[in-house]
């Protein structure tokens, strides 16, 4: 059947003999993937033979020996935070080092799909913090020197690790400068571009850069971004030009950091209270409406006016759509909306993983991280107008709906939905969609179209 | 909200062959760029060949209901996945790796060796069995085969 065998030989057991990865290494281990492939120091995801288990193993040439610090770092202190070490292989042109595979999103991935909250950032940057102290106090000091979002993983259980430790110190000094060049054009710090020797500082440095990028979504400054003051003076500290500005080592750094939280976390009780006066408001306001709401029947007399939608207004909201997405999912404007149809919406417009977006569980009714809509909605389901809303709030920010518990009449209808339904309310996203049950596609852009107007702080019309 | 730049499959090759390097078109700034959905561009793929997904799906030896969700948009392919549908379509090497970019997976590398006998076998054209044997022949995990995905 295959004829190629003799060529497929010289090519692949050829070119691959040239590589020359220790034989050992080759012997016990499937590459899967390449996941960097910088030459000289590749990273492969790789399989143990025989096993399901993965790992990641990083192959540094001869050139690089003297930074593969890595093994040591690991197999002597194996430091909390940083990927178990299993093995190292060598041979005369390459040494691999073997780590355990952390099954996680990177921080550049997790902030891609979502905004994370004041608090979420600053347990993460608390976590971080205590990786790199412990880290800075081993004998002799290790400093990571290549701290951004895509080296820090987030576990789904919520732990923080740090990997790629490749450039951590210890350059050789007789090495020629343009081999070394390491690190990341906007976290690394002034010093690492020119001959000084860098400390820990070099990390104070990067961590500052990522802490304003998590803050701001953006790794330089901008004054137009009002930052909380006391996060904004970490941040300057760390990155102060000069190394003897900044702080002298992490621990300074996380007593600061520590010191937001007490604050933080008062702030949001007082905005919590705030919430749950908005949500008794609207439910004593909306009483009536919550009347015609349960009375509502198509065929009672009287009772279409106050449900007909408005048709400029969804008019106007599916053109928008249309021109700023540059979609057609709602050249059917009267058509009746199905769930199925608002999670399309979410992963082709908005972008989100459609395993997250798809994914379901029967515990109804609370609210997930894990999926968008947890509750087990089935495609075809008519959508309700609270539904819509739920999502439209909680794609610009899911730490609304998210934050329910204070919920003082809590009876477990989806609680999320109640507390988007009130934000909506108050924020003019349900105005002129007057219907609650079995919405059209018209009416669900006019949704997400004045959930945009809301977040994006722009006057309607 | 800004317009993203659609970046169709033509210029999305020129792009990465512009660069002088894999990792350089791997690195740059992509962020303007709105590369199509996955399941719209395997749908055009298949458009263009004039086959129904379904052709595809068995040349690819998946399962017919997994596929399917796969062409629906309703589950992302894992890497493996991907490249058996490469077959499925019987693709070239670059096309290849558009599809694999395109799922947000990392490309076919010459310096991992499972990567550089599938390259060889889309190159010369062999079928997802035949693949699979020369595979099996240098005991390299199979397509699909369990373990192989992350997460």
């Amino acid at each position: 059947m295959i004829g190629n065998k003799s060529e497929m030989d010289k090519i692949i057991e050829g070119t691959f003999s040239e590589y020359g990865y220790p034989e050992d290494f080759l012997a016990e281990y499937d590459q899967l993937e390449c996941l960097s492939g910088r030459s000289g120091r590749e990273t492969f995801l790789c399989k143990k033979k025989g096993s399901e288990e993965l790992v990641v193993a990083k192959c540094f040439s001869g050139a690089f020996y003297d930074n593969a610090v890595e093994e040591p770092v690991v197999r002597e202190y194996d430091v909390p935070g940083i990927p178990h070490f299993i093995k190292s292989y060598r041979n005369d042109s390459y040494v691999c080092v073997i780590r355990e595979y952390i099954p996680g999103k990177p921080l550049s991935e997790v902030v891609k799909e979502r905004d994370l909250t004041q608090d979420e950032i600053l347990e993460i940057c608390g976590k971080l913090g205590d990786i790199l102290i412990r880290l800075h106090s081993q004998e002799p000091q290790i400093v990571h020197r290549d701290i951004k979002p895509e080296n820090v993983i987030l576990k789904e259980d919520g732990s923080v690790f740090l990997i790629d430790l490749d450039i951590a110190r210890t350059v050789k000094p007789e090495g020629d400068s343009d081999t070394y060049f390491f690190g990341t054009k906007g976290y690394a710090p002034p010093e690492q571009y020119g001959f000084s020797q860098t400390d820990e500082r070099a990390d104070i440095y990067s961590f500052g850069v990522l802490l304003r990028f998590l803050i701001t979504g953006s790794i330089r400054e901008n004054k137009n971004i009002k930052i909380y003051r006391p996060i904004e003076k970490i941040i300057t500290r760390c990155t102060a030009f000069s190394p003897e500005k900044r702080y002298p080592n992490m621990k300074a750094v996380k007593r600061d950091l520590s010191a937001i939280n007490p604050r933080s976390i008062m702030l949001r009780k007082i905005g919590i209270g705030a919430a749950v006066l908005c949500v008794c408001a609207a439910i004593s306001f909306g009483s009536i409406r919550l009347y015609q709401y349960l009375t509502y029947s198509p065929f009672g007399e009287g009772s279409v006016p106050g449900y007909v939608s408005d048709d400029e207004m969804v008019r106007q909201a599916v053109a928008y759509m249309e021109d700023t997405y540059g979609t057609d999912l709602f050249q059917d404007p009267d058509d009746f909306a199905t769930v199925g149809f608002l999670r399309t919406i979410l992963v082709e417009l908005y972008g989100f993983d459609p395993d997250y977006v798809w994914g379901m569980n029967d515990d109804m009714p609370r609210e997930s991280e894990e999926f968008f809509l947890p509750w087990g909605f089935e495609d075809s389901r008519f959508l309700d107008r609270d539904i819509a809303v739920y999502a439209a709030v909680k794609l610009h920010d899911p730490a609304i709906v998210a934050d329910w518990s204070e919920l003082r009449d809590d009876n477990g209808y989806y609680p999320g939905v109640r507390v988007a339904e009130a934000f909506a309310k108050k924020n003019g996203i349900m105005e002129g969609v007057n219907k609650p049950r079995d919405i059209t596609k018209g009416e669900t852009a006019l949704i997400l179209y004045n959930a945009e107007l809301t977040f994006s702080g722009k006057d309607q019309g | 909200m800004e317009k993203k730049r659609e970046v169709d499959t033509d210029e999305l090759l020129r792009l990465l062959f512009m660069e002088s390097s894999l990792d350089n078109f791997m690195t740059r700034d992509n962020s303007d760029i709105l590369f199509p959905s996955f399941p719209d561009y395997i749908n055009s793929l298949s458009d263009k060949r004039g086959e129904p997904p379904a052709k595809i799906i068995s040349r690819a030896n998946l399962d017919k209901s997994y596929g399917h969700q796969i062409f629906r948009g309703i589950r992302h392919p894992s890497r493996d996945t991907v490249l058996q549908l490469a077959f499925g379509f019987e693709l070239d090497f670059a096309t290849t790796q558009t599809l694999l970019k395109i799922a947000r997976h990392t490309l076919l590398h010459p310096r991992v060796k499972r990567d550089m006998v599938i390259i060889f076998c889309l190159q010369h054209h062999y079928s997802i069995v035949e693949t699979q044997i020369a595979l099996d022949e240098y005991d390299l995990p199979l397509l699909g085969g369990k373990g192989n995905d992350r997460q």
